[in-house]
């Protein structure tokens, strides 16, 4: 089932065009993996979905990009409830300087709720989707920022999933975690998959092929190749996807 | 400039030759030992396996290490998996021909028989098969590799038809029968080589195309 559509999406900073006419049907619960060299607009192309760049002066898109069915892009779509849709997680983990309680429950006050046994609900449930409960439980009200990179980009995640989206989007999770921390993002990943549709950008070749069900190779603002990520990793359709994942590029 | 990967692969693939022509080397001496009943010969080539069980030890650890270390995808990957497949046939061949070394020993000092049989053809054969796997990989030619498998099914039907012409003989004249069961084995045996030669087939396609062509039924 069809959770996104992207149709002929192209994107613009000023007169560069960072994104050339691609389209990608991404289905419910599934992980896509984008891929590519830097600045072949895997990034710009990820924000695109949550409308992130939005706030990027001089930038133009054409296009669309419909969610369950409704344009994102369409006049007056409410782009605060699109940001509650799809949420994101990035490169560096930004967790809010207030505690880890605070963290996630900021988000579900802005959101309106305000119950606050429905609030220690959701805190809690969310730290356990992210494996954090029995690690943090007992100082639920003590600072964030104490937390190890891996633990804090967790952390983000739990934020993002309180508000119960249905897309997530990861841009480089888990880039400037130790292999550890890396492998529970990962783990999380496929966990997470059951209740999200999921895109995730990574420079990472072997963790896009761990946690994805499908991998799209970009290069230079193109979609070179979407593919099954078993396929893209043993036998790529296209010459150019297969030299960049063998290292032979350029 | 080369990569790191592409110098491991290359060190890999030497070894997978030296290993071919040693496999070669086997099945040759091992047929002019029966051939010639050179015990020296077939001595020799029972000696020599063991290089070649050592020679597949290294290939499989620096297989393994290529995989852990380098992480290989797609082509690479695909290459390095059918080393590790090619390796293992490469090892059952000149076990084979071991085999075949010893039965020349155990017929020692009697009196050969059939000498016209079709054995040293279906020995030229199995080698002319190996040798033309690994130029398909070479060059990359599925064509020549998907040959080899033809050509499988000639090495099967010699083995048939050698074995009636050794059970005539036997059923003429029991006296043979040592010679004889000691042939049908060796037949059996090139049969057995011309299979791995196939599988070494398969995988070279597997390797250019990424198709898994065993056990389809042709």
């Amino acid at each position: 089932m069809k959770k996104i559509e992207i149709n002929a999406l192209n994107f613009y900073y000023n007169d560069t065009k960072a994104v050339n006419n691609v389209s990608i049907d991404v289905d419910k619960n599934t992980v896509l993996a984008l891929i590519g060299p830097s600045g072949c607009g895997k990034s710009t192309f990820l924000r695109c979905i949550n409308r992130m760049n939005d706030i990027i002066p001089g930038t133009r898109v054409e296009g669309d990009i419909m969610i369950d069915g409704e344009s994102i892009y369409q006049n007056k779509y409410d782009v605060t409830s699109l940001r509650r849709k799809v949420g994101m997680v990035f490169q560096k983990s930004n967790p809010f300087p207030k505690t880890i309680y605070e963290n996630i429950a900021y988000g579900l006050r802005i959101n309106g709720i305000t119950d606050k046994y429905e609030i220690e609900k959701k805190v809690e449930s969310s730290l356990k989707a992210t494996a954090l409960w029995e690690e943090v439980k007992d100082r639920l009200h003590q600072s964030a920022i104490g937390f190890s990179g891996g633990q804090q980009q967790r952390l983000c995640i739990a934020r993002t999933i309180a508000i119960q989206p249905d897309v997530i989007l990861m841009d480089e999770p888990a880039s400037a975690l130790d292999p550890i921390s890396t492998q529970k993002i990962e783990e999380l990943i496929h966990e997470l998959k059951n209740e999200y549709t999921i895109i995730i950008v990574t420079h990472n070749m072997q963790q896009a092929a761990r946690v994805s069900d499908y991998t799209a190779f970009f290069y230079m603002g193109d979609l070179i190749e979407l593919n099954k990520t078993e396929k893209i990793f043993t036998k790529p359709d296209l010459e150019m996807t297969e030299k960049y994942i063998t290292g032979k590029f350029g | 400039m080369i990569t790191h990967l592409e110098g491991e692969i290359e060190g890999i693939k030497k070894k997978i030759f030296t290993m071919t022509d040693g496999a070669i080397e086997a099945i040759s001496n091992a047929i002019e030992s029966l051939k010639t009943m050179d015990v020296k010969l077939a001595a020799k080539v029972i000696q020599n396996d063991t290089r070649i069980d050592k020679l597949e030890i290294q290939i499989d650890d620096d297989c393994v290490r290529t995989l852990v270390t380098q992480q290989p995808a797609a082509s690479d990957l695909r290459l390095i998996l059918s080393f590790i497949k090619i390796n293992n046939d490469l090892e059952r061949i000149a076990d084979i021909a071991s085999n075949i070394a010893k039965e020349t020993i155990r017929l020692e000092g009697r009196p050969q028989i059939h000498p016209e049989s079709d054995i040293p053809g279906m020995a030229t054969t199995c080698i002319n098969m190996i040798k033309t796997a690994f130029e398909a990989m070479t060059t990359k030619d599925v064509s020549m590799a998907a040959e080899i498998i033809s050509i499988d099914r000639e090495v099967d039907e010699l083995n048939i038809q050698v074995y009636r012409e050794l059970f005539t003989l036997m059923a003429d004249n029991p006296q043979v029968m040592p010679q004889a069961l000691g042939l049908i084995m060796v037949a059996k045996s090139l049969e057995r080589i011309g299979d791995h030669a196939k599988n070494i087939a398969e995988r070279v396609i597997y390797y250019i195309e990424g198709v898994d062509i065993r056990h389809e039924k042709s």
